[in-house]
């Protein structure tokens, strides 16, 4: 027996340190011409899409045979990218291109490490920049420079539940259109246990986890922002963004109408559980509910109060700065084709992000998609309201300290005047 | 005897190779880094003495996380050290084959993926449509928001740290228990001692080597705490399951801030260092086990 | 009267073990109950514990999104691999710190026990670094080496060699047979079961882990289970449920099946070392 356990765990280690030389010799081999790109991804919405970018790269890898080949590393989530990227980055091993969170840009650009794209993106002319949608394109450019191309791209928009609307005698067809009849659904939608009193339908969830995001559509929905365009200016204490605050501590604290915490993760299965009838979420959630809900829900745009209002989110696609020139030329190769009419569209009907290009939606393979499901076209029609996310240096710093004060509030601990003055002072102290 | 010396460091020499490669260069690195402000707003890396350490200490919420991870590590040590030596008499005792299955249940949730194990524990506390809540519901509880409450997310995170966790102490336990003679318990039945007094004076003093180790263990695991927090809560809600170890990691690689990052890591060791110097020192002499 | 005081005891403790282990292995049953349910039927008020109709659909799926049986050998090969070599270093450090007197042996001891309490995470940057410098990374053994020494395991065998009576080893000198001849002929035979344990402790945390292989790696031909299973889990479109249970499924099933089918020989080889202890 023991030997037996020996000889398979000395068989197992022999063959992986072989294995390691043979990709070694592998790598040794390669046709001098040839030049491999790394690509980091991560992949918002489930399992198969990280199947899709492998088949759109394998396209792109036949049609530049013997000359580029990008491999498509799938690199975790946001997070775990965001920490992969960083830590080649830092180890002076960038990838070549990768695809992380919006709102790094400043902090990447802080740390010298991303490619202006501005002569390719001139090259193309104006048909190509001016065909991404507008906010799409805010997240992208910095100090009048392009860095991104808007590839994985959401917004926040407002679910409901048909079923429960009817249940509640209210119009299954009518979602809210503002925040005084989002107040007043909600109240009528929350169904208490007459006995304990415990609550077995919210009225409406605004997710946690990214909560800052949702919090930025509101501000938006008020006529306001929260930082300056150009990152360096914090404006979280304006009376619109308190009364903003002072909204969702009325609808999760005072009235008690939504949890006034939840996770990212778990408001999806909510909605589908039949745990909250309004659900604030990204467009990202869409195809998940329509797979796994068995009642007829509808999406529509997050009610306004001075207008209609959203933050859009994502992630771009980006080139390394510190690579040589010869790579970054097949990077942007890559990438235009990645972004070019065709593949937008048909990443958009695989994975249920928005089209970043407005041709796109002229597509035939698009039009047959939103044909058959209209309810991918409210985030792109959302998007005429919508603006980019806000961006700052050490915008992740911004994220928890913001975070901070809107859980807070919520749980009633601090008045939204208090909270925000104290996220104004501290994220000005950061982001200047 | 000395070559028997020479011996004794040609023995240490493979351990220590990869120790001082793949552990000693990056804690120096951190120590020497900890000097050093090296972050977003100042991307060449300057000398700045101890004021990182005095960042620390002056920031409010470093105290919130220290908090929070001493309320996790004096819940889940006692918890689970007390639940793993219960469970590991119990299942010592002489049965039939139910004793396997006992003993995979009871260990299983060590051999989960964390990634895995913290999804499917988000579900689980979900207030609506978890399982964890309906069958409390059965037993009178009323109902709790866990992860959607302020107050319950940490207790949450501490739960399901237990359930994960145990499993590994009762083994260790499990491995001492059989290495009690067994004629010990024999003479003192021919003694007439009762369960108790066998436990209290054979079972207890033969166990202490295993207790101080999984007392020791206990201690590091429940300050490297991390993927639950980073899976499940994200350190959330308003950061009240923020704990030391995710706390590091939001200063390495959310906020690239490798100088405090550094520092609160060079903190971290020495904090646990002196912890553990601490139970060697009061405990550990007791149990024959001179460090 | 004894006989029903005894019949008392047991009912009591089979209570006892079969409860708390009813509360530990539900979760386990809802990842076989969800693995084999279809996405509609997931998010019910009321637990479904029977999957009907059953879908095994998922486990088919799931095979189709990422190459598996490529991260089951990976994951093997990465797994031992470690645990090969820990069990060397380890050895061999107990073995003095255990037995022998020498310069430096407290300090040297006290960098061993550091090396348990250092949070992985610190160490990410530096050892990528390193291995980039050795042009190791994406491969299988960047995944191993930073754990080839644990301070854990040299520890715990420690713990076990200090607890064989020193007698054993003047007796043994005298016969001839000090030294690796003793370590090998009886410390570790007598030291087995802790052997096995940490054995186990390895395997299971080291076929868990997650960040570092995802950090070091690119290709699927390296990589390890673990990082198929993050593939179902995501931030902004929540998991998807099904998949990512089937996947769970089949990541835990061959520790599981391990430990099913060796649980008794491990107790087995503990029973036996105890009696010689």
């Amino acid at each position: 027996m023991r030997k037996i356990i020996f000889l398979v765990t000395v068989f197992f280690f022999i063959t992986g340190l072989l294995s390691t030389s043979e990709i070694w010799a592998q790598k040794e081999k390669g046709k001098p011409k040839l030049l491999r790109l790394t690509f980091y991804y991560p992949v918002g919405v489930a399992g198969p899409l990280a199947r899709v970018i492998g088949e759109m790269t394998d396209k792109f890898n036949k049609e530049h045979e013997g000359r580029i080949e990008v491999v498509p590393v799938y690199s975790g989530d946001y997070d775990p990218t965001m920490q992969k990227v960083q830590t080649a980055i830092m180890a002076g091993n960038p990838p070549d291109i990768f695809m992380v969170e919006i709102s790094e840009l400043p902090t990447l650009l802080a740390m010298d490490s991303v490619l202006s794209l501005d002569d390719y993106v001139k090259k193309l002319g104006k048909e190509y920049w001016d065909d991404f949608f507008p906010p799409f394109r805010e997240n992208a450019v910095i100090g009048g420079k392009v860095y991104g191309i808007p590839f994985q791209r959401s917004t926040p928009v407002l679910y409901w539940n048909k079923e429960v609307f009817k249940a509640a005698g209210l119009d299954p067809e009518k979602p809210p259109k503002t925040w005084n009849e989002l107040k007043d659904y909600a109240t009528k939608l929350t169904v208490r246990d007459a006995k304990s009193g415990d609550v077995k339908q919210w009225g409406v969830t605004i997710s946690g986890g990214w909560n800052d995001w949702l919090f930025e559509a509101f501000v938006r929905q008020n006529g306001s922002f929260l930082i300056s365009a150009d990152g360096l200016t914090a404006n979280f204490d304006s009376k619109e963004s308190i009364e903003a605050l002072d909204f969702w501590v009325e609808l999760k604290h005072r009235l008690k109408v939504g949890p006034p915490h939840s996770t990212w993760g778990s408001t999806p299965p909510d909605f589908v559980g039949g745990r909250t009838a309004l659900l604030y979420h990204s467009t990202g959630i869409l195809t998940f509910l329509k797979r796994s809900a068995k009642f007829d829900f509808g999406v529509t745009f997050m009610p306004q109060k001075k207008t209609f209002g959203a933050a859009v989110g994502g992630a771009n696609l980006m080139i390394a700065k510190k690579i040589p020139k010869e790579r970054q030329e097949a990077a942007w190769k890559y990438i235009e084709w990645m972004s070019n009419v065709k593949n937008t569209a048909e990443w958009s009907a695989a994975s249920g992000y928005v089209a970043v290009r407005q041709s796109a939606y002229d597509d035939p393979v698009m039009k047959e998609h939103v044909s058959k499901n209209p309810e991918y076209l409210v985030a792109r029609d959302q998007l005429k309201f919508a603006h980019g996310k806000m961006m700052a240096k050490n915008f992740q710093k911004v994220r928890e300290i913001l975070k901070r004060q809107l859980d807070d509030s919520a749980a009633g601990k601090i008045v939204p005047a208090e909270a925000l003055k104290i996220a104004q002072k501290e994220i000005q102290a950061v982001i200047k | 005897m000395r070559t028997q010396r020479l011996t004794s460091y040609s023995y240490l020499l493979l351990g220590l190779f990869f120790m001082g490669v793949f552990t000693f260069i990056p804690v120096f690195l951190s120590a020497y880094l900890s000097l050093f402000r090296w972050n977003v707003s100042s991307p060449e890396p300057a000398f700045t003495w101890f004021s990182n350490y005095l960042e620390v200490f002056k920031a409010p919420l470093f105290w919130l996380v220290l908090r929070n991870n001493f309320i996790y590590a004096f819940t889940t040590i006692p918890v689970s050290m007390c639940l793993a030596l219960f469970l590991a008499i119990l299942v010592n005792q002489k049965m039939g084959t139910i004793k396997s299955f006992y003993r995979v249940s009871l260990f299983y949730p060590t051999m989960i993926p964390m990634v895995a194990a913290a999804m499917l524990w988000v579900w689980i506390f979900n207030p609506g449509l978890g399982i964890f809540n309906y069958y409390l519901g059965f037993l009178g509880v009323p109902r709790i928001e866990w992860l959607y409450d302020m107050r319950y997310a940490l207790i949450a995170i501490i739960i399901m740290s237990i359930w994960k966790n145990f499993g590994y102490y009762m083994l260790i336990f499990l491995a001492g228990l059989q290495s009690i003679p067994n004629h010990y318990y024999e003479a003192a039945a021919i003694e007439g001692a009762g369960g108790w007094k066998k436990f209290r004076y054979i079972t207890l003093p033969m166990l202490a080597p295993a207790t101080l180790f999984v007392f020791v263990v206990a201690i590091i695991s429940s300050f490297q705490v991390f993927d639950q927090v980073f899976i499940m809560t994200q350190g959330g809600p308003g950061d009240r399951t923020n704990v030391l170890v995710f706390y590091i990691y939001q200063h390495a690689f959310r906020f690239w801030d490798l100088g405090m990052g550094s520092t609160l890591t060079t903190l971290f060791i020495l904090g646990l260092l002196f912890a553990i110097w601490l139970v060697f020192r009061v405990i550990g002499r007791k149990v024959y086990y001179e460090v | 009267m004894k006989f029903n005081r005894n019949f008392r005891h047991r009912t009591g403790l089979h209570l006892a073990l079969m409860l708390v282990s009813l509360i530990t292995v539900a979760p386990y049953l809802w990842i076989l109950s969800t693995s084999l349910k279809f996405r509609t039927e997931v998010f019910t008020p009321t637990p479904k514990w029977i999957p009907w109709p059953i879908n095994i659909q998922n486990y088919l799926e799931m095979f189709e999104m990422a190459p598996f049986h490529l991260y089951l050998i990976n994951t093997i090969i990465v797994v031992t691999g470690i645990l090969a070599v820990q069990l060397v270093t380890i050895t061999l450090a107990a073995y003095v710190f255990a037995r022998r007197n020498f310069w430096g042996k407290e300090f040297f001891f006290f960098l061993f026990l550091i090396q348990m309490m250092i949070p992985i995470h610190a160490t990410f940057l530096p050892n990528f670094l390193t291995l980039k410098n050795f042009n190791l990374l994406n491969t299988r053994i960047a995944m191993m080496l930073p754990f080839f020494a644990s301070g854990y395991g040299t520890f715990l065998l420690r713990q076990a060699f200090r607890q064989i009576p020193r007698s054993l080893e003047d007796a043994a000198v005298i016969d001839g047979c000090g030294g690796l001849r003793f370590l090998w002929h009886v410390l570790i035979p007598l030291a087995k079961p802790t052997l096995i344990a940490f054995s186990i402790i390895s395997i299971v945390s080291h076929w868990n882990d997650y960040l570092w292989p995802l950090i070091v790696t690119d290709t699927p031909e390296v990589r390890t289970l673990t990082i198929g299973l993050g593939m179902f889990v995501q931030q902004e479109s929540g998991a998807d449920w099904t998949l990512l249970m089937a996947a769970t499924a089949f990541v835990t099933a061959p520790m599981m099946i391990f430990f099913l089918v060796f649980q008794k020989k491990f107790v087995e080889s503990f029973m036996l070392s105890g009696m010689k202890g």
